[in-house]
């Protein structure tokens, strides 16, 4: 995440939308209390998110050589895994490699995951 | 290794004289003593049974295992979780390579339960699972004891196939270890590593295909070559090799020229590599053509196949390894009997601890939806894995896996291996990455904390 500026804006209502079903769908994590449609995706993204767990760290919290994920912007996050998966990020390592191996709709989800965690 | 009928006769045995720890009683003595105890972590509470959960064991600690356990209660904590795993501590293959080459102490290797038991309220329990009733849905121990599951986990591992090359047998490995189950056998690496002499022969035989880590033998050479250069820089190291091609090959070739100069000698098989019997006494092997070699210190790498608990559990094939249904991981010949990590057929996934976890992770959240009565979401696995050829000096391959018309395929331009054509901070980079690398998968494992 290093080479992209941070950008600290608002998150747009789309994500936002987004955001408040993750929460609700994590607080509450019970069976039964969403559809089953509902949890499918919350189970979906979960997994999808406990992919990257393993080099930056358990909800994207390492933050040492790798960066953080927990709490950075929607935006940022978005942003950044496109640019990867297009190559577009310079001194990239890895990231490019396995940036491509997920689609638009797994990049926003990710992203809507990880921005909606705390630091 | 003990066929299928084999195993049905022991099952009817330990059935007819082991009387079956009632759940009632197993929760009473949960009730009375309010600890977890070995006996008393067999039950299953009441509550376990409520809506969307159930009882899962997990036979294995390593990454596959731990990982699952972990991610079923991280998924679900009504969910009740029993690892069975022999030892308390487990020592990693991954870094084993940065011990022998003098870079890491053993104790930077070593995992325990603690963050299993503590945070998460897991029940592991130190035995050895001996058999598995997947009619019964029972797994027996070496206590004697049998537990009952709704979902049994396995996390094998690999076992040696003794039978698989000539003369290299459990005794054979005291004197030329195979160093590929990290713990003493990598002790008794170094040991001998340490006592050689300058100018002495190190020679490494590598298996064909498929084996755990398939980069791991030429890190080994990596690493020992430079505690060699260190150290004795006199000495030679001979890889002797049962295929002609290798996981990251010329990036490794071109690290070991550029550092090593001709310290290493790799041998492919259709040049003679391939070893076909050991003699450990005198530390010689034979070659396919009839070629012998004389180390100083030997190191066998073993064919190898699924860890012994999957063959008893009816879930390894022909091959000696367990086939899996893509999307869940589960058997494909025991129903409710799932396996991670290196014992599965997975390609084109490697057999690496960083894919075992993330296998771990697709069955935590299959259990947990089956439980819960919907579908699993669509399974998606990475694997990232680092290599260090010298210190400031590191390589990696990355992939990302999803099903694909049924099967388990790399998504397409995704995943490949570190540039060959680069500069030394683009390698520098890598090394310093692959500690963090392993930091990290270690942490999500088994929440390991190295630093703070």
């Amino acid at each position: 995440m290093r080479e992209v500026q941070t950008s600290s804006k608002p998150l747009n209502n789309r994500a936002a939308a987004i955001a408040v079903g993750a929460l609700l769908g994590l607080a509450v994590g019970l069976p039964g209390a969403a559809a089953s449609e509902d949890e499918i995706q919350l189970r979906h993204k979960e997994l999808l998110a406990s992919t990257c767990f393993a080099c930056h760290g358990v909800e994207g919290r390492r933050g040492e050589e790798v960066p953080a994920l927990a709490g950075q912007s929607f935006r940022v996050l978005q942003a950044q895994l496109l640019a990867f998966r297009d190559d577009e990020v310079p001194d990239t390592t890895v990231m490019n490699r396995i940036a491509k191996g997920y689609t638009d709709e797994e990049i926003e989800a990710l992203a809507s995951y990880f921005s909606n965690l705390e630091r | 290794m003990a066929g299928r009928s084999d195993n049905k006769q022991n099952r009817q045995e330990f059935s007819m004289d082991q009387p079956l720890i009632n759940r009632r009683q197993a929760l009473g003595l949960l009730g009375a003593t309010g600890a977890v105890t070995a006996l008393g972590s067999l039950g299953v509470p009441m509550t376990a049974r409520a809506a969307g959960a159930g009882h899962v064991v997990v036979v294995g600690g390593g990454f596959g295992g731990a990982t699952a356990a972990k991610f079923l209660k991280r998924f679900n904590p009504a969910v009740e979780v029993t690892l069975v795993e022999a030892s308390e501590h487990f020592y990693t293959c991954p870094f084993s390579n940065w011990y022998l080459g003098g870079l890491r102490e053993m104790a930077y290797i070593r995992h325990g339960y603690d963050e299993l038991k503590d945070r998460y309220g897991v029940h592991v329990v130190h035995a050895t699972a001996e058999d598995v009733d997947g009619d019964r849905h029972e797994v027996r121990l070496s206590t004697g004891e049998r537990v009952r599951y709704d979902k049994l986990v396995l996390s094998p591992g690999i076992d040696f196939d003794w039978d698989g090359l000539e003369g290299y047998d459990e005794a054979a490995a005291e004197k030329a270890p195979h160093a590929w189950k990290a713990g003493e056998q990598t002790r008794l690496l170094r040991s001998q590593l340490e006592a050689m002499d300058d100018g002495g022969l190190f020679i490494l035989r590598a298996p064909d295909n498929p084996f755990r880590c398939p980069p791991g033998p030429y890190e080994r050479v990596s690493l020992i070559a430079h505690y060699f250069k260190e150290h004795k820089p006199r000495s030679k190291i001979l890889l002797l090799d049962a295929k002609d091609n290798f996981s990251k090959q010329p990036l490794f070739m071109d690290g070991w020229e550029q550092v090593y100069g001709d310290m290493i000698e790799w041998v492919g098989a259709s040049q003679d590599g391939n070893v076909i019997s050991v003699d450990a006494d005198n530390l010689t092997v034979e070659t396919e053509f009839g070629s012998r070699h004389q180390a100083d210190v030997l190191n066998i790498v073993p064919p190898q196949q699924a860890g012994f608990i999957a063959h008893r559990a009816g879930v390894a094939d022909d091959s000696g390894w367990v086939p899996v249904k893509p999307q869940t991981f589960e058997s494909t010949q025991v129903d409710d009997i799932y396996v991670v990590g290196d014992a599965t057929i997975a390609a084109p996934m490697p057999k690496s601890g960083f894919c075992a976890n993330a296998q771990a992770k697709v069955v935590a959240s299959a259990i947990v939806s089956e439980f819960a009565g919907h579908e699993p979401p669509p399974a998606i696995w990475n694997n990232t894995c680092y290599s260090l050829i010298a210190p400031g000096y590191g390589i990696s391959v990355a992939g990302v896996y999803k099903v694909i018309d049924g099967q388990i395929a790399e998504v397409p331009g995704s995943g490949g291996v570190s540039p060959r054509d680069t500069d030394e901070a683009f390698r520098a980079r890598e090394a310093e990455y692959a500690v963090n690398w392993y930091e990290a998968m270690s942490e999500d494992t088994w929440g390991t904390r190295f630093r703070g």
